[in-house]
């Protein structure tokens, strides 16, 4: 009763039926995230981390549970289904929700793009005679296809995703220790973990700021707080949950591969995108890698696009509707049920995007780096909104929730961004300036943005 | 000839003469639900305003079980518009479907396909039924007759749920759904702002993350 008189007070009703429990957000977000997400960015990783790929995702989990606190604080202050956007605008002001949202717009715009490359490049490994670029268009054409046609994820098919990507990895796990064991590789080693000759924090840090890649989506759980039947309690609980969960089974799969490179020196000056695959070989043969390839293409390729797209047209529609993005893609198809118009924008960046990174030998490099860079800027503001709305609005004494927390994941989110590839800072910067000349062009057209429950004339 | 309810006469058009749906069913479900709304409000048994909704009468027995469940609903949980047309649409499709077939405006009829998987339509009984239920909107458009509430109503649902070429008359789409949603605001506030609820609703429904 207090979260629908919560969500009164902002100008929304509950409408979502609420039936998701915690077991169910907790595969949402696993889905969102991948469980095998670094089998297609492992080479990177571990090539960013000078061979310390393990170390990179810990750092990445522990930077991203500090997320997930402030995610929680800001749905329990406006329990409403939206992102960043939503909790920026409403925690300090419409237009700082503007720019975070476009910041945002960077990252889900471009996760489709990242993962048809990489569902490309995993067919491309199985079936070599087909390029990259043809695989990408037919990954886009397969999606678009399915989201046209109005079907979507359901809770069973989520389940039953999840469980064939932990079957997988399970069988992964199982012949690369067994492999271990026969004397492959290089033999039980924390290496992976610390290597004191290679190891220094702006490593370290600009690992984090590709291994983060694979935590993204933990955020999308947020979108089902209307349908949770513990409400935001609950949607708090299940963002940790499945960050703990997910970190557990990456740091896993990275040390058995970083000990099963074929050629680790090789690796961190090749940032091959195929590093995994050749992992999974020496541990079980041809046919793992077989198995590893078309499980990520599976996953990366259909799966999570399906949840992708649903999590981009949500964003692109609510800030057409609030009258901050061009109304036509606020518009829908009603004999399917389905973001038409938002489906085709990003199913023709998709396409263009995805040929032209096939096309470059770090095409994967740059796309999670500028995908990454749009969400450690977007968690930054969100962090700066807890400390806003709690600590210098409402007087709040929760020092730890709403002040130290808050401080402590911005400073190890800020150390990534500086960290980060020159490239993605560079585009970063471009994508906020563009924000910013957006921002200005709706002020001079005289729609100021405004949210749901937040009247204009406080800003 | 009795004319029939709003939703009636909105399920009509939305289909064709084979009874197919020609929309989304969630989309139709929503339509449906608005449409027994606006009808409950043009009668004044409900009222609407600034996006809240209360009953102006007690919920009774008047034949039509649908909308009567619906006015009983607001009756029970006054408050925000947007609930009792999500409620309603569950079964709106439904409900609306038997009732006409019981009434003997649709037929029930049974195929086989490819003479093995049978198939279950709903086919009009009689097309004139289908051309009355648009013809109130065709009119208003060419300019024949001023439309009353009901039609203005009806006007709107027909732009919002893209229904317009079920009207067959020769205009472009795009101009014809202007003039539709023009009809529509020109009529009175009830009705501009229920149909706008409508549209609201199948846009949240078009992003939904489990339908």
């Amino acid at each position: 009763m207090r979260t629908q008189q919560s969500i009164e007070q902002f100008g929304y009703r509950q409408e979502l039926h609420r039936g998701v429990g915690l077991a169910d957000l907790v595969f949402y977000g696993l889905v969102f995230m991948v469980p095998i997400a670094p089998f297609a960015i492992f080479g990177l990783v571990y090539a960013e981390s000078g061979g310390m790929p393990v170390l990179a995702y810990l750092v990445g989990m522990i930077a991203l549970l500090f997320t997930a606190s402030s995610y929680a604080q800001m749905v329990k202050a406006f329990p409403l289904s939206g992102s960043v956007y939503n909790y920026a605008g409403r925690g300090i002001a419409p237009p700082v929700g503007f720019l975070t949202g476009w910041m945002v717009l960077l990252d889900y715009i471009l996760v489709p793009s990242l993962l048809y490359l990489v569902a490309s490049i995993a067919m491309n490994d199985v079936i070599p005679a087909v390029p990259v670029w043809a695989w990408v268009i037919g990954f886009v054409a397969v999606n678009t296809t399915i989201n046209l046609r109005g079907i979507r994820m359901t809770i069973r098919l989520t389940r039953v995703m999840i469980v064939g990507a932990l079957v997988v990895l399970a069988l992964f796990l199982l012949v690369g220790v067994w492999a271990l064991l026969q004397g492959k590789g290089r033999g039980f080693s924390l290496a992976p973990l610390f290597n004191g000759d290679t190891f220094s924090w702006p490593i370290v840090f600009a690992a984090v700021s590709v291994a983060v890649l694979s935590f993204l989506g933990f955020d999308g759980i947020s979108m089902l707080v209307e349908e949770s039947t513990g409400g935001s309690e609950q949607v708090g609980r299940a963002m940790r949950l499945a960050l703990v969960l997910a970190g557990v089974l990456f740091i896993t799969q990275v040390w058995v591969a970083a000990l099963l490179v074929p050629d680790p020196d090789g690796l961190l000056t090749s940032r091959s995108d195929t590093a995994f695959y050749d992992a999974a070989a020496v541990a079980g043969g041809e046919w793992l890698r077989g198995v590893t390839s078309i499980a990520t293409a599976l996953f990366w390729g259909l799966a999570n696009t399906l949840v992708a797209q649903v999590a981009v047209s949500r964003l692109l529609y609510a800030m057409a509707r609030d009258r901050q993005l061009p109304a036509f893609l606020a518009r829908v198809s009603v004999r399917h049920s389905v973001p038409a118009n938002a489906i085709m924008l990003v199913s023709a960046l998709s396409v263009g995007l995805g040929i032209w990174m096939s096309l470059r030998d770090d095409g994967v490099g740059v796309l999670s780096s500028l995908i990454n860079m749009g969400a450690m800027v977007a968690f930054v503001v969100l962090h700066v909104s807890v400390i806003v709305h709690y600590t210098l609005r409402g007087r709040s004494g929760a020092w730890w929730s709403h002040l130290a927390a808050p401080l402590i994941g911005m400073a190890i989110l800020i150390l990534v961004v500086i960290n980060a590839n020159v490239l993605a800072q560079v585009l970063g910067l471009i994508w906020l300036a563009l924000g910013a000349l957006a921002l200005l062009v709706l002020y001079l057209l005289g729609r100021r943005p405004v949210l749901g429950g937040v009247p204009a004339d406080r800003f | 000839m009795d004319r029939l309810p709003l939703h009636h006469d909105l399920y009509l058009i939305a289909h064709g003469q084979a009874g197919k749906l020609l929309i989304h069913p969630a989309s139709m479900a929503l339509g449906l639900a608005g449409a027994a709304l606006l009808e409950l409000a043009l009668d004044g048994r409900v009222a609407v305003a600034r996006g809240r909704v209360a009953a102006s009468v007690p919920a009774a027995d008047d034949g039509d079980a649908f909308a009567g469940d619906l006015l009983a609903l607001v009756a029970g949980e006054p408050g925000d518009v947007r609930t009792p047309i999500k409620k309603a649409a569950g079964d709106a499709y439904e409900r609306t479907r038997e009732t006409l077939t019981d009434s003997g405006v649709l037929r029930r009829t049974t195929r086989r396909v490819m003479g093995v998987l049978p198939t279950t339509r709903y086919e009009p009984a009689d097309i004139a039924s289908v051309v009355r239920a648009s013809s109130g909107a065709r009119s208003a458009v060419e300019g024949w007759r001023q439309p009353d509430a009901r039609c203005a109503a009806l006007c709107g649902l027909v732009a919002v749920l893209r229904l317009e070429e079920e009207l067959y008359l020769d205009q472009p789409s795009g101009q014809l759904v202007g003039r539709l949603r023009e009809i529509s605001r020109e009529s009175s506030r009830e009705v501009a702002e229920l149909v706008g609820v409508v549209e609201g609703l199948i846009g949240e429904a078009a992003v939904a993350v489990y339908r």
